[in-house]
């Protein structure tokens, strides 16, 4: 039992959480601005951890540099499909009338796509590389150098997005539309504009993860889906569109899966994890930190 | 009144080109030709719950992967044919048994748990076989491609006929009111749950008899492959491309991604997934009545 109470776990707990909140955070955006279920946000974070392993390989770029990069990487890209395809598909009366499946549909298209795009250009092989790993002691916990630039990184982004919704007026026009759509419309907030805010946030926001996630592991085009996955169990979780409540619900899960997985074996992670998806989404579909549609 | 049995000319082509292939006989043929009529089996079956009702099934490989491994089980335990009919079996009662609860959850949050359900029976499957300490499942004595052919064949002409007679039928008629809308479908007397949990354990049956014969043709069970979601999105993505209002959609919806991947999988497997990704968006955005409907003619007008 000394394990399951040692600072170790508990930071281990707080590091996952953190980059939990942080991927879910930008699926919430455009889900909750769009109603689009973005299936592709896993592999905007492995595009952002490409663009994190090739910076640093090809041109010695800092992984801290790395984050501007990706970051406007991702926006790049949600601007792109923004005006691709969801302009197209929030403007057609036809296409709305089953909007949620249609997005699906359309990122899946978008996952594919980009995993063997990936795939093709990189090859499927595993990459790594080194960054900050020196141990640092604090106490009896002893964590490497990039995990702590994962923790700070995340909490700062969740933090600054949090205070950006709360308080700036672009923010605030964002938190408008997840509210009350049509209300928005009337007060005159340039929806259009909004929505290409919200997209190229959730996914330059995807790309940071993916920088991050790339100090601390090895990449691949596939390594994207169970961060799909997680996301999707987060703002379950919180309840879609909810962003306070998705960001409780990010630490809510990283601690379910480090302590499960303490507890058990780490061939149940996968087991846990749908696990607490099917059980929210059978019990409370409006998530369990969730009431109803409000958003606060 | 040659309106009268155009509906029946696609179908029919596919019929007879199915009964010919055996003729010329080349192993490669038939192995295509298995392929061909197991996605059409599986697509014709999924339209049964999710093209009639609306409730879009992202899971489906659960139910190929359940058949799979039953198979792969009852293995020299008993004959082959009851080893498949076994499949079906469990498979739809699988179906039964989660439906009461799944289908309450509607719309996205449908498509979700379906795909998650899926990947929760995979890893529990992973799970137990590593505690009956096997890691993957050998098959010997599994019989000639030509029989399998023959099973798969007839799947697809049952999932077809079956696709078709239903969408005319009583029941047919409930799916399609309770999928424009549930509430009003209830109010007017249709018995809206059990219809949907009718409809999800017939479009679970010949999924679970195909996953089982799939099985047979590689000799080898390992749950990673049998549950692999990509069963699931290839069949959404065929119903999608081929169109799913119609039985005829899934037959060029099958037959369309099943020469694709003939072409286009040995050379180049990651070019062909990146086709099916950008045709799905395609077909999503600019054809949503797919194949099919482009062949029916004028939008809008209600098969």
């Amino acid at each position: 039992m000394d394990v399951l109470l040692s600072g170790q776990l508990l930071f281990a707990a707080l590091i996952t959480g953190a980059l939990y909140a942080l991927i879910a955070l930008g699926l919430n955006l455009v889900y909750g601005t769009m109603r689009l279920l973005n299936v592709a946000h896993g592999d905007l974070v492995m595009i952002g951890a490409y663009v994190a392993f090739w910076g640093l390989t090809l041109f010695g770029l800092s992984p801290i540099a790395g984050l501007v990069v990706a970051a406007a990487a991702g926006a790049l890209l949600g601007w792109l499909t923004y005006l691709g395809l969801f302009r197209r598909l929030l403007a057609s009366p036809q296409l709305m009338r089953r909007l949620e499946g249609n997005s699906l549909l359309l990122f899946f298209g978008i996952s594919v796509i980009l995993q063997n795009l990936a795939a093709m250009a990189f090859t499927a092989s595993a990459r790594g590389y080194q960054f900050m790993d020196q141990v640092y002691r604090f106490g009896d916990v002893a964590l490497t150098g990039n995990r702590i630039f994962v923790l700070v990184t995340a909490v700062t982004i969740c933090a600054a997005v949090y205070l950006l919704l709360r308080f700036h007026v672009f923010g605030l026009a964002i938190k408008a539309l997840i509210e009350r759509r049509d209300a928005a419309v009337i007060v005159g907030v340039d929806i259009d504009r909004v929505q290409i805010a919200a997209i190229c946030l959730g996914f330059a926001i995807a790309a940071i993860a993916g920088v991050l996630v790339s100090t601390t592991e090895q990449i691949s085009p596939f390594m994207g889906f169970p961060f799909t996955i997680s996301a999707f169990v987060v703002i379950i979780l919180g309840g879609l569109g909810n962003i306070t409540a998705g960001l409780i619900a990010g630490l809510l899960l990283g601690v379910l899966e480090v302590y499960g997985v303490a507890l058990t074996s780490a061939a149940y992670r996968s087991v846990l994890i749908y696990g607490v998806f099917i059980g929210i989404l059978l019990i409370r579909p409006q998530g369990l930190l969730g009431r109803g549609s409000v958003v606060r | 009144m040659i309106a009268a049995y155009r509906p029946f000319i696609l179908p029919a082509v596919f019929a007879i080109a199915g009964l010919a292939l055996p003729i010329w006989g080349s192993n490669y043929l038939l192995g295509v030709g298995f392929a061909l009529f197991s996605w059409i089996a599986l697509v014709q079956s999924w339209t049964v719950l999710s093209a009639m009702t609306g409730y879009v099934s992202l899971g489906h490989a659960v139910f190929y992967g359940l058949g799979a491994y039953v198979v792969a089980l009852s293995w020299g335990v008993v004959p082959m044919a009851v080893g498949l009919l076994l499949a079906g079996l469990v498979a739809g009662v699988f179906a039964l048994v989660v439906g009461m609860p799944v289908l309450r959850v509607r719309g996205p949050y449908f498509v979700i748990l379906t795909f998650g359900l899926a990947e929760l029976v995979k890893y529990l499957v992973i799970i137990l076989e590593s505690e009956l300490g096997s890691f993957s499942r050998l098959m010997f004595g599994a019989p000639d491609l030509i029989w399998l052919y023959a099973i798969a064949f007839a799947l697809a002409a049952i999932g077809t006929i079956g696709a078709f007679v239903i969408r005319r039928s009583r029941l047919g008629r409930g799916l399609l009111a309770l999928r424009e809308n549930e509430e009003a479908a209830e109010t007017v007397g249709v018995p809206v749950n059990r219809l949907k949990m009718i409809a999800f354990a017939l479009s679970a049956v010949i999924p679970g008899i195909i996953g089982g014969l799939a099985a047979m043709r590689t000799t080898y069970f390992e749950p990673m492959q049998a549950f692999d979601p990509t069963v699931s999105f290839t069949i959404v993505t065929m119903a999608v491309v081929g169109g799913s209002d119609d039985a005829r959609g899934p037959l060029l919806g099958a037959a369309f991604f099943t020469l694709l991947s003939e072409l286009l999988w040995a050379r180049l497997p990651q070019g062909y997934m990146v086709v099916l990704g950008a045709l799905l968006i395609l077909f999503v955005l600019f054809i949503p009545r797919g194949l099919a409907g482009m062949f029916a003619g004028r939008p809008g007008r209600a098969a």
